[in-house]
């Protein structure tokens, strides 16, 4: 099972809206996947329409007899199951301090799994915490939604060079997310980074009011708007991953 | 089940509107009825059944393939056609589950359903699905009736008491709960062996039975094993076909040549004439399907532009390969082939009455075939010891051959010995004989794509061409050299007290 985590440092970039489109696109292409919701937020569970709740609180889940299958909820499409998250997941990181090899224990939980699904997507909160860092250790990539600010390559690398001290870092893949297409500064950017930085992922998922809706329709948006530059944007986008996760 | 939490309902006194009413008073819609086609796709040997798996082809608005698992999650493709093989498919963990079990295999359908499906779904007051019901109507194989409805309720990962709920209102209607899905329910009724046709299991052998009467009971059973490969050779339906027909043949021959004085001697001059001739018949087209199957593993090493400037010489394989196979299929379909057939199974299956056996034939089976195997292991290993690093080719491949023979023994009398030593001799017998292997199929694609630069030459091939066809071959060339330099280090793995206790203990139950 390979495990991809839509992470990035700032908050609002597109995190779960990648995480939640990605995971219904790869379960289409015949991939068993795995979307285990990990912001108090719970957004990527409200968008399949699953009840915020993790039974026992995060503190049970992460302890020391905590698994995650008795978790895991069928969204309404075949091939994709769900972890979901609540709000006692704002304490993650109190919890995992106190577990063993906190850094390894997202990574623990996760194993089990191995047989049962192809790709774990885990979907972060944003910052650099003991639960980001456990993400670290579990996943095989990093998938970064990056908005193109003059400040993004700067957070990029702040994200190297923080794991550059780890022993087997996952992978960074850093995309385009919600692009203005018609602002020039926008366009620039984007190609700067394509350029500037490694693995910078070719598909551009542009800001359009599909991506809105997705809170009305709380589905993918593949199913309400399969035709749309987004949810071909997003099509891309797994091809991109894919044709790196499995070489 | 496999690895989907289905129940299956049905009985014969209801109709299904009465289950579709109880459902629909739970809160359960219903789609529109509409024809669905299910199949399933399997190899010719069961390998996605016998590896726990299922693979099912879904007809309804467009198609969809699912590969369902023990302990798996469902994964769901939708396809434009049917595949043909695992490696068609677009590239991906569901491509690579089943080429990992399938491997050259073609994927065959081997049961099609036809039926009329009414789906129906109960949501929550959040509108999430929480129970799917599916009920198929006038279930159909090849335009035969063999279930007028059953009712699957398809458990949710999260929504067990939901499905709890649906399952207890059909049992409470009087509906039975059958074993499996509906296709599983299907195939039984239909007499469809999921589990495909496998390779000698071995014949029932009792060391203290005539010897006669276990050499026959084993050439029976080989005898089957070439027919059941015989008309998928002839189709080339995938490679493994030819594969396992070979193998059929060779374990005859096998056979043959320790039944020299136990089988009729008329009969067995004539067997090892024409069971010779079929193996060598069968040869040619077999080390072209080698060659092809090992070609991307052969070309990986080299740069891609190489890789391109070989794709004549690839054209000029299949070409070969084809040839080759039409040749095949004229000899199996030939009249000489087909009496070979029958013939050999009269003899195995109903041997005259003036047949008399060698001198041999009423001695213990235990006794004569323990020796037979005790002298080819001995042979063996006489052999290998003398095999020294400037030993002719020739030396290592009748080597080969001595390995081949004594793996054949071992599979072919199976039954008389004890499973667990034999199994951990043959896996010592397998290590060895792949070094061999390696180091035989290796020769064979350097003096064929010698012949082919030849013929490329003749043909005025560009000056690419010919120089990735004379690194390709340099590349297998080496690895040649390379697996003949290992010999030594795999022989002396094998030749062990280890690997001589194993075999003791396998005949120990063959001569009690």
């Amino acid at each position: 099972m390979k495990t991809l985590a839509t992470y990035s440092i700032k908050g609002g970039v597109g995190k779960t809206t990648t995480a939640v489109n990605l995971a219904y696109e790869a379960s289409r292409s015949g991939v068993r996947v795995l979307l285990w919701d990990l912001d108090p937020q719970g957004a990527a569970t409200f968008f399949f329409r699953i009840k915020p709740f993790v039974d026992g609180g995060a503190k049970r889940l992460i302890g020391a007899n905590g698994s995650l299958a008795a978790h895991i909820h069928a969204t309404d499409h075949p091939g994709l199951d769900l972890v979901p998250a609540d709000f006692s997941l704002r304490h993650l990181d109190l919890h995992l301090d106190d577990a063993k090899r906190p850094t390894r224990r997202l990574a623990g939980l996760l194993e089990p799994l191995t047989g049962r699904y192809d790709l774990a997507i885990l979907d972060c909160p944003p910052g650099i915490t003991l639960t980001s860092e456990s993400v670290f250790s579990a996943a095989d990539a990093l998938l970064v939604p990056t908005i193109p600010t003059p400040l993004s390559k700067r957070t990029l690398d702040q994200l190297s060079e923080f794991l550059a001290d780890y022993p087997a870092p996952p992978a960074v893949l850093p995309f385009a997310s919600i692009v203005d297409l018609r602002k020039k500064l926008q366009r620039e950017i984007v190609a700067a980074l394509a350029t500037q930085t490694c693995e910078f992922l070719p598909t551009v998922i542009p800001n359009a009011s599909v991506l809105e809706r997705m809170g009305v329709e709380r589905a993918p948006i593949a199913t309400y708007a399969p035709n749309s530059p987004a949810a071909n944007a997003f099509r891309h986008l797994w091809s991109d991953v894919l044709a790196r996760l499995w070489k | 089940m496999m690895g989907t939490d289905v129940a299956t309902f049905a009985t014969d006194e209801h109709d299904p509107a009465t289950a579709v009413t109880r459902l629909a008073a739970m809160g359960f819609e219903f789609g529109p009825p509409r024809t669905v086609i299910r199949s399933l796709l399997e190899t010719f040997d069961g390998r996605l059944y016998n590896a726990g798996l299922r693979l099912e082809v879904r007809e309804c608005d467009g198609l969809q393939l699912i590969l369902t698992g023990e302990g798996s999650a469902r994964a769901q493709l939708i396809v434009s056609s049917i595949p043909r093989f695992p490696g068609d498919l677009p590239p991906g963990p569901f491509r690579a589950r089943l080429v990992a079990v399938a491997d050259v295999r073609a994927l065959l359908p081997v049961l099609r359903v036809t039926a009329t499906r009414v789906a129906g779904v109960r949501q929550n007051r959040a509108g999430k699905t929480v129970t799917t019901v599916t009920l198929y109507e006038h279930v159909c194989v090849d335009d035969h009736e063999v279930a007028p409805w059953t009712i699957e309720v398809d458990e949710l990962a999260g929504y067990a008491k939901d499905a709890s709920k649906a399952r207890d209102a059909l049992a409470q209607i009087g509906l039975s709960r059958l074993d499996g899905d509906t296709l599983t329910v299907v195939a039984a009724a239909a007499g469809v062996n999921l589990a495909g046709v496998t390779g000698p299991s071995g014949v029932p052998l009792d060391p203290i039975m005539p010897a006669i009467a276990g050499f026959r009971a084993v050439l029976a059973e080989l005898g089957e094993g070439i027919v059941a490969n015989w008309q998928g050779s002839i189709e080339q339906l995938d490679p493994e076909f030819l594969h396992d027909l070979r193998v059929a043949v060779r374990r005859t021959r096998s056979v043959l040549a320790e039944g020299k004085k136990v089988l009729p001697p008329a009969i067995l001059a004539r067997a090892v004439e024409r069971f010779g001739w079929l193996g060598s018949v069968t040869g040619p087209a077999r080390d072209l399907d080698v060659h092809l199957i090992n070609w991307t593993t052969d070309t990986d090493p080299l740069a891609g532009d190489v890789v391109a400037a070989l794709e004549p010489v690839h054209l000029l394989l299949k070409q070969r390969s084809e040839a080759a196979h039409t040749a095949l299929t004229r000899i199996l379909q030939s009249a000489e082939a087909t009496e070979l057939m029958t013939t050999a199974a009269a003899w195995w299956r109903e041997p005259a009455l003036d047949d008399r056996g060698g001198v041999d034939a009423e001695r213990p089976l235990g006794k004569i075939v323990t020796k037979r195997i005790a002298r080819a292991h001995a042979n063996l290993i006489n052999g290998g010891r003398l095999i020294k690093p400037d030993s002719p080719p020739d030396q290592v491949h009748d080597l080969r051959k001595d390995a081949k023979r004594l793996r054949y023994l071992l599979e072919s009398f199976a039954g008389l010995l004890h499973e667990t030593p034999r199994k951990a001799f043959v896996r010592r017998l397998k290590a060895f004989q792949d070094n061999l292997g390696e180091h035989h199929d290796a020769a064979i694609h350097v003096a064929e794509l010698r012949a082919v630069s030849h013929e490329l030459h003749l043909g005025h091939a560009s000056s690419e061409t010919m120089v990735a066809i004379g690194q390709l071959i340099r590349q297998l060339d080496q690895h040649r050299i390379a697996t003949r330099l290992e010999f030594a280090e795999h022989f002396a793995a094998y030749d062990t007290k280890a690997t001589q206790r194993d075999l003791d203990a396998a005949l120990a139950r063959a001569t009690r």
